[in-house]
């Protein structure tokens, strides 16, 4: 079938809250593109070039979706200053040879980061950066092999990317990535402490969310900078992850207390500097929509997307369908071990009951796994162009 | 239900020990105590099964159970010397997936239920999980993993464990974030949630039931 628009207007449409030529479809694939594009993560990590020739094996096989996730930790994963936080924290960096791995793949870790609040708030982020217990391995670096992956290799990886956008047509679904304050205290602190922390020091966790938001915020502007933000589509969205900061982890309450603060105001932050806020959500975030109704006030339309995985899509239509674009959210589980036939009846519903008026991105809950069956995630794509016609 | 249970299901902290240190104060039968701290955790976790509270809120509560615990404990193995615990749950997150985070709730709230709890760590390798079989003789294996690729290692663990004929000693069940839309035959395990108080009940029921 013949498409009247291109990728990234289809997109834009959908940012836009207007109905495109069909419905867009973006998948997010991390892992699954080296899986499937036949390198290992090692290779993806270290060399930008093979990881770009498997992006465009990987697509033959699980299909084209209108986006590509530039998998923006492998941007500045080696370098120091400019890393996420999440990254930073959470990530457990051993990168394996082989595919599929023996080990894991990137993984989180959860352990206590930040022993005092005030002591990091006194003596400044560095002191998270520069820390034995997050990242051994930075300290037994060469200071070239550091300044490579802090000046030379961020460029060349952006380069190789700029080079798939405009050969294929295919946008970003983001430049840079930024944690949400709340979660990333969670990480610095661990499950446990923080948990502790919420009943017992509830000033200080707020604190400091204040203190860690904007160097999160400028550091995934800074990555959309360096992979060319206002020139490469897609370049400018800023993914904002909001991953253990609802239910079923926290109450509806705590949310609104402790999250929204610091959610609305990094994406202001981001969307008044000029980017936009992709708002990536993990959890059942339905009884928290109400709340959601506020997260692009008082910015101009087409800024804000709300990504949403185990959330009860027709009721978040219903909801923020005038506000904001809203993504999501075919599992994870259903991917790896449904049926093509499940995973298109499952689209088909989403579409049915989202896609009216536009407004709607048909879209993996969370990232697509590595070990998704190809058929499955090409029936999701062909789902979007059978049943997403406007 | 009493002060105590109360208490806890209201997270007050202050009003548990308030409360536990009274009871010692009067010389109240501490099984008595610990027995009311387990009703308030209980309910906790019927609330969080009914979605009136999260996982944080689950945490607190075990974490309050625990200080509580710390005070009337010395107090029970004064009064009661020979005291056993309701069974022995093994647990671990499987080969290949190193997250803590569900294991370690639903180990800290075994404890609090009275289990004895052997926490074999993340990324557990399937023979350490035989060898450890052996050498604790648990009733039940609690295999915990996040990622979608723990789920057919779920089910190799549980093939070793066979393979070393153990598996008819043991029941197995498997938690995690998707491992709850896995079907329980396709791996070989006897139960699979995504939700840890669903988990500790299923476990109290197979230990009430032996």
């Amino acid at each position: 079938m013949k498409e009247s628009l291109s990728r990234y207007e289809r997109i834009e449409a959908a940012w836009n809250l207007e109905e495109a030529d069909r419905v867009p479809v973006s998948p997010l694939n991390c892992y699954i593109l080296a899986y499937q594009g036949g390198i290992s993560i090692r290779e993806m990590f270290h060399e930008p070039e093979k990881f770009i020739e498997a992006v465009v094996e990987a697509r033959k096989k699980i299909g084209e979706g209108d986006q590509e996730d530039p998998n923006i930790t492998t941007l500045d994963h080696l370098s120091l200053r400019p890393k996420s936080g999440w990254d930073q924290v959470t990530l457990d960096w051993r990168i394996w040879d082989q595919f599929p791995p023996e080990g894991n793949i990137p993984s989180f870790y959860e352990k206590c980061i930040i022993e005092d609040y005030d002591d990091v708030m006194e003596r400044g982020f560095s002191t998270i950066l520069f820390n034995k217990k997050i990242y051994k391995d930075v300290f037994e670096r060469s200071l070239d092999d550091f300044l490579y992956y802090e000046f030379e290799y961020p460029e060349i990886y952006a380069k190789a990317w700029r080079k798939f956008v405009e050969e294929y047509e295919v946008p970003l679904i983001m430049g840079g990535r930024a944690t949400i304050p709340f979660e990333l205290v969670l990480y610095y602190r661990g499950f446990a402490q923080f948990v502790q922390d919420i009943f017992e020091q509830p000033d200080k966790v707020k604190d400091m969310c204040e203190f860690v938001l904007e160097h999160e915020i400028m550091n995934a502007l800074k990555q959309a900078m360096i992979m060319g933000a206002g020139e490469v589509p897609g370049a400018e969205k800023i993914f904002f992850q909001a991953g253990v900061v609802g239910p079923p982890y926290v109450s509806p309450e705590v949310f609104e207390e402790f999250v929204w603060p610091t959610l609305k105001k990094g994406v202001d932050m981001i969307v008044k500097r000029g980017f936009k806020a992709h708002v990536h959500t993990d959890g059942d975030m339905t009884s928290v929509l109400p709340v959601f109704k506020d997260i692009a006030k008082g910015l101009p339309k087409g800024k804000v997307l709300l990504d949403f995985e185990k959330t009860d899509m027709k009721k978040a239509k219903e909801v923020l369908g005038d506000k904001v674009c809203i993504w999501g959210n075919v599992p994870a589980s259903l991917l790896c071990y449904g049926t093509p036939t499940e995973v298109e009846e499952y689209c088909q519903k989403l579409i049915r009951d989202c896609a009216e008026g536009g407004g709607f991105i048909l879209a993996t809950e969370c990232e697509t796994p590595w070990n998704a069956k190809p058929e499955n995630v090409r029936a999701m794509i062909d789902s979007a162009i059978k049943h997403g016609q406007y | 239900m009493g002060k105590l249970s109360e208490a806890i299901v209201a997270l007050d902290k202050e009003g548990v020990l308030g409360a536990v240190k009274e009871g010692i104060h009067t010389n109240t039968d501490p099984i008595q105590l610990i027995e009311e701290a387990r009703e308030g955790l209980q309910r906790v976790g019927e609330e969080f099964e009914k979605g009136n509270y999260f996982l944080m809120e689950l945490m607190r509560a075990a974490q309050i159970f625990k200080e509580a615990a710390s005070l009337i404990n010395p107090k029970i193995q004064e009064c009661y010397k020979d005291i056993t615990m309701k069974g022995k749950v093994l647990i671990g997150t499987v080969s290949g997936d190193v997250h803590d985070l569900g294991k370690g709730i639903v180990a800290t709230l075994l404890k609090c239920r009275g289990f004895e709890v052997i926490d074999l760590g993340v990324d557990t390798p399937e023979q350490v999980f035989v060898e450890k079989i052996k050498e604790h003789n648990p009733q039940v294996v609690g295999m915990s993993g996040l990622l979608t690729t723990s789920i057919p290692v779920m089910g190799k663990t549980v093939k070793a464990i066979e393979e070393a004929g153990l598996r008819g000693r043991v029941k197995v069940i498997v938690g995690g974030g998707v491992v709850g839309e896995v079907k329980t035959s396709d791996i070989g395990v006897d139960y699979a949630t995504s939700n840890a108080n669903e988990g500790i009940r299923v476990i109290e029921n197979w230990i009430e039931k032996e």
